[in-house]
């Protein structure tokens, strides 16, 4: 695969260039108050980071609002969050014509949860921070995709700390040529590597009560979840979270109801519907008020649900979701 | 789930295509066929209408089984309705497996002249499931 060897110099560069049309805007990483966040750059890339060592949301959460014909944008986010915009365009939310993905390889994130600050953005400072440090969240060390192979373009960091740019399909090649300098580069070896696969999750349902049991039902996991997407949630209504006579007839009928209601029913719900569309990012535990530790239970199940298709959300933008396809031979051991 | 039923009689769900299943059960009863009463059979026009949050909410609602009969793939009405729907239960199976609980869900294919074995499938749920709870 051809790519072009270039420094963070370049990339802004490139990015000034794209940025002189009017309809284009760049969604990417700013340093801001000793933490680094995500903002739409359009005039000036001022303060801009490659590298985000924080995770607050999901980036691919903010496309979900972005309609506009005619402009152009480019997200240069996190692998994590160009797999959801991935997703997010098979299940149409998002038109995937005006948006070019480059994903950036990841070294991992704290969570802002805990207080740490002063996290160097730079690749060769960044590059052993997290050796030196377990500071890391979570969801991020279990993450076996950081390397930027998804989306449209990739910028890979290569064993020396220099940067590759790496074009994947027809607006990969486009993102490319808006670099002029630069020298080809074939391939090298890369610094963020898979990691092994890990055993196929297993749990019991009194330890899922046991860590659910914390949950308030505030519902920030489902609203901060980037592909958990519909308007019309199966638990805004009264069906699923009955409310006034028809709780207490729920309750009269089968005797005591755990309050608050149904925080096991709307955690299994929502882990079968995002069951193939989950990346594992862990934007739902960052949103947790009260700690649960979701990830957990969402990564394992979507890896080994997604593992029975051989699926993996957002690895390929052409592959379709396993639930709105089909093969005819197949799975003859599901019946009974 | 949480509230624990205290008669041993177990109480299963069935989402029943009306096309195959549905028939089945009602051929079943012309033909005087008996299968348990703790079984409620819910109509849907199709195995595939049967989002798997039907099955989590009957499950954690106090049934102690849920089965899902469609056509046999191929026979659907609606030309692959149930090649869907085998997709999203035998996930659905797997999640219930990685918690454990995987004998609570059943796929059955039972197309509108299999009265005998519709009765069969579901008694023998039925039997299975009595036989854990005791």
């Amino acid at each position: 695969m051809k790519g072009k060897r270039v420094d963070k110099r370049l990339i802004e560069g490139a990015l000034r260039k794209f940025l002189e049309d009017e309809q284009h805007l760049v969604l990417g990483f700013e340093k801001a108050e000793n933490r680094v966040k995500h903002r739409l750059f359009k005039k000036n890339l001022q303060d801009y980071s490659l590298f985000n060592p924080y995770f607050s949301v999901n980036g691919a959460i903010y496309l979900r609002r972005l309609f506009s014909k005619g402009t152009k944008i480019i997200l240069m986010l996190r692998p994590c969050e160009i797999r959801a915009y991935g997703e997010l365009t098979k299940l149409s939310q998002i038109e995937r014509e005006s948006i070019i993905g480059v994903s950036v390889d990841c070294f991992g994130a704290v969570s802002l949860k805990n207080d740490v600050q002063d996290i160097p953005t730079e690749v060769d400072a960044l590059k052993d921070y997290f050796d030196g440090t377990d500071s890391m969240r979570w969801p991020c060390t279990v993450c076996r995709e950081r390397k930027g192979v998804v989306g449209d373009a990739g910028i890979r960091v290569d064993t020396k700390g220099s940067l590759l740019v790496f074009p994947y399909t027809e607006r990969g090649e486009e993102f490319l040529s808006l670099f002029d300098d630069g020298y080809e580069a074939n391939g090298a070896e890369m610094l963020i590597k898979t990691k092994d696969k890990v055993e196929s999750f297993q749990s019991d349902m009194e330890t899922f009560s046991k860590d659910i049991s914390k949950c308030i039902m505030c519902m920030n996991c489902r609203d901060m979840c980037p592909v958990c997407y519909c308007i019309d949630c199966v638990f805004n209504g009264d069906d699923y979270l009955p409310k006034g006579d028809a709780l207490l007839n729920k309750v009269f009928r089968s005797g005591s109801a755990m309050l608050p209601q149904g925080r096991e029913l709307f955690h299994f719900i929502r882990m079968y519907h995002v069951s193939q569309t989950c990346v594992g990012c862990g934007a739902c535990e960052e949103a947790c008020p009260q700690g649960v530790p979701l990830t957990k239970y969402f990564k394992g199940i979507s890896e080994r649900l997604q593992g029975m298709f051989s699926y993996m959300a957002g690895r390929n933008f052409d592959e379709s979701i396993p639930y709105l396809t089909f093969i005819e031979e197949e799975l003859k051991d599901a019946e009974d | 789930m949480t509230e624990e039923k205290k008669d041993k009689n177990p109480e299963i769900v069935g989402f029943a295509c009306s096309f195959c299943s549905f028939k089945a059960s009602e051929m079943a009863g012309s033909l005087r066929m008996k299968y348990p009463e703790g079984v409620k059979l819910i109509q849907v026009p199709c195995s595939s209408r049967v989002d798997p949050a039907f099955v989590i909410k009957a499950i954690f609602e106090g049934a102690d089984g849920v089965f899902v009969a469609g056509c046999h793939p191929g026979d659907c009405h609606f030309i692959k309705g149930n090649y869907y729907t085998r997709r999203k239960i035998a996930a659905l199976k797997e999640m219930f497996n990685a918690f454990s609980i995987k004998n609570k869900i059943r796929l059955f294919w039972v197309s509108a002249s299999e009265a005998r074995r519709f009765v069969e499938k579901v008694s023998n749920m039925y039997n299975e499931i009595k036989e854990a709870k005791t």
